[in-house]
């Protein structure tokens, strides 16, 4: 029992970083209809940023100071990132069809996993401790480790943000607009090369809160870390029906929490296989996902 | 006759002067063209005509692979002489593997087709990677090699002329055409009357085939394979060789993976500490999308006819 319990925290800890990445997939493949490769390598150099930027600045002494620095730092950069991504590599794209698309996503992932071995090192480095991990209190035996609430705190927090721009303004309604009928909103007066950049660097902030928190919990990063967590979080997007919302944050906490009950309870060795058995699970039974509609193709 | 005279000519002409001129670094460089060429045909087939994204070809390499290493020491005396038997056996059972892929895959279009083949390779290897029998992530060693360099360098050859020429005739042939209206347009396809899945099945099975048989000629010429050998990475640079040549061009395929096969080797001295390729690869790669997507060839075929007929004019 206490055993599933911490099996459970962790899997929902985790499953809040998928939810997160996931989003970055989802957002994108919902205005572009692209599956964005290079979404995992963002999220690596969001948190690459991060560590040069603690670096830099010296924030080396945990303290919530220079947790909050180094996540809004890391995050910001990551943005940028996915805005100049998709500026030099997608938008001259944006008439092709679709399979050249996808070919540049992934020529633009492997760029970055093997252009930051070169530039950063190809051996791991330790993050560094922005924040003292401490247990803040213990119930029937389960110890509760402020990183994971810090986790479940700020996941929650970039959700509430990203409903309520999505939900609630101007360009949240023009980003829902582009997703259903790119043709009709410039007629709208809606620059939809403006919207689809929006779109990118808000998914990749998602994707840099991400990574920052991760690297905190474990501070061991290298170039190739976002492959796993792209992998899985992008089989958490699909599993929720990829291009909803909801979908991805479902889709990311129960993907965490498949992930770590196989992990926990023996076939450890297969974890790699088990989120593409999974995905592949869904597409053959349900191809739309949990809250995916269903868009018929007209010719 | 005269034509297939003049081919079998150039052939021994060039694996003489590959014996006799050069070392045994370019020499196996050669071949691995050979296995990049037989790779790149096969994902071409797909991709190429049938505009069906495979992500997956490691993943049949590695089953190509496999098969026919544990079929040669097990089942064949560990003997060289059968090698070509156990390259054959290696490819029907990899297009069996695609098959089974494709029976589910194409009730899925487009990107998820890639993800699908992506998944499938992913779990091959993880497979093979707890699989005992087959060594695990330690590979699996000592496998049969030709013996020098005439017998490799001629099945090679051999090899690649089959998987060309099969092609080429199928390209040109009632089928060729139903992939090209797949490619086209598959609801205008399969208002005609196309049975659109199973062309698709079809073609996915022809080019696992293909895929096997390159597999396990790289098995052979390697000697030593482990589940390294076929990750994702290996997918990308497949699928990179058939864009660059062009999608849909089978000459553009071959003409590619020379270029890539030889223009990283001549770049190894680089001191980087990061294999280069992977450098390279992808800005060719972004650029080439960017620049000029229909690749070196574009859909058409390299033609001495009409390369002669171009200069006389």
């Amino acid at each position: 029992m206490q055993e599933f319990l911490q099996h459970t925290l962790n899997g929902l800890s985790f499953g809040s970083i998928y939810a997160l990445v996931a989003l970055g997939y989802t957002m994108v493949y919902g205005i572009l209809s692209m599956i964005n490769f290079a979404h995992s390598e963002i999220y690596m150099m969001g948190a690459f940023a991060a560590f040069y930027l603690a670096r830099f600045l010296g924030l080396d002494t945990p303290s919530p100071m220079n947790f909050t620095i180094g996540l809004l730092g890391g995050t910001l950069i990551a943005g940028i990132i996915g805005f100049f991504v998709e500026k030099f590599a997608y938008k001259p794209l944006r008439n092709s069809p679709k399979m050249n698309v996808l070919i540049t996503a992934i020529g633009v992932s492997i760029l970055f996993q093997f252009g930051g071995q070169i530039i950063f090192g190809a051996d791991p480095k330790r993050f560094p401790n922005l924040i003292e991990d401490q247990t803040l209190f213990t119930v029937i035996d389960i110890q509760v480790h402020l990183i994971d609430v810090l986790i479940y705190f700020v996941s929650f927090v970039s959700l509430a943000v990203l409903s309520f721009v999505i939900y609630h303004t101007q360009t949240g309604r023009a980003m829902r607009a582009v997703s259903t009928r790119p043709d009709m909103t410039p007629l709208m007066g809606i620059n939809n090369s403006k919207i689809v950049s929006t779109t990118f660097m808000i998914g990749s902030m998602l994707a840099g809160v991400a990574a920052v928190l991760v690297s905190i919990k474990y501070p061991k990063i290298d170039p190739m870390m976002g492959v796993k967590i792209g992998t899985s979080s992008f089989v958490a997007a699909v599993f929720g029906g990829i291009g909803s919302l909801h979908g991805a944050v479902v889709g990311g906490f129960l993907l965490g929490l498949g992930e770590y009950y196989v992990n926990g309870y023996g076939g450890s060795t297969y974890k790699e296989a088990v989120s593409f058995a999974i995905l592949i699970l869904i597409l053959l039974y349900k191809p739309t996902g949990l809250f995916g509609s269903t868009r018929k193709e007209k010719i | 006759m005269k034509k297939y005279l003049g081919f079998l000519v150039s052939v021994v002409v060039l694996g003489f002067a590959l014996s006799q001129f050069t070392n045994s670094y370019i020499q196996a460089i050669f071949i691995s063209f050979l296995v990049n060429a037989i790779m790149a045909l096969s994902l071409n087939f797909i991709t190429g005509l049938a505009d069906q994204f495979s992500l997956g070809h490691a993943g049949l390499m590695a089953i190509g692979a496999y098969t026919a290493a544990v079929f040669n020491k097990e089942f064949m005396g560990d003997n060289w002489v059968m090698i070509p038997v156990g390259v054959l056996f290696a490819a029907i059972v990899a297009a069996i593997a695609g098959y089974l892929i494709s029976l589910p895959s194409f009730r899925l279009k487009g990107d998820y087709l890639a993800i699908v083949t992506l998944g499938m390779s992913e779990i091959v290897r993880v497979v093979l990677l707890n699989w005992d029998h087959v060594g695990g992530p330690r590979g699996y060693n000592a496998i049969q090699k030709f013996p020098d360099f005439y017998l490799s360098f001629g099945f090679g050859i051999f090899l690649l002329t089959v998987t060309f020429m099969v092609m080429y005739r199928l390209k040109f042939s009632w089928f060729g055409r139903n992939l090209w209206a797949i490619n086209e347009d598959d609801i205008a396809a399969e208002v005609m009357g196309l049975n659109v899945p199973q062309t698709k099945r079809r073609a996915f099975v022809i080019s696992s085939f293909f895929a096997g048989l390159g597999g396990g000629f790289y098995a052979h010429h390697l000697g030593y394979i482990s589940p390294g050998s076929f990750t994702f990475l290996i997918s990308v640079q497949i699928l990179i060789a058939a864009v660059l040549g062009g999608l849909g061009s089978l000459s553009g395929s071959i003409i590619a993976a020379l270029i890539l096969t030889f223009l990283p080797e001549a770049l190894r001295s680089l001191p980087t500490g990061v294999d280069i390729r992977m450098i390279i690869f992808p800005i060719l790669l972004i650029l080439m999308m960017i620049l000029r997507p229909q690749g070196i060839m574009g859909r058409k075929e390299l033609s001495l006819s009409a390369i002669i007929g171009r200069l006389k004019r």
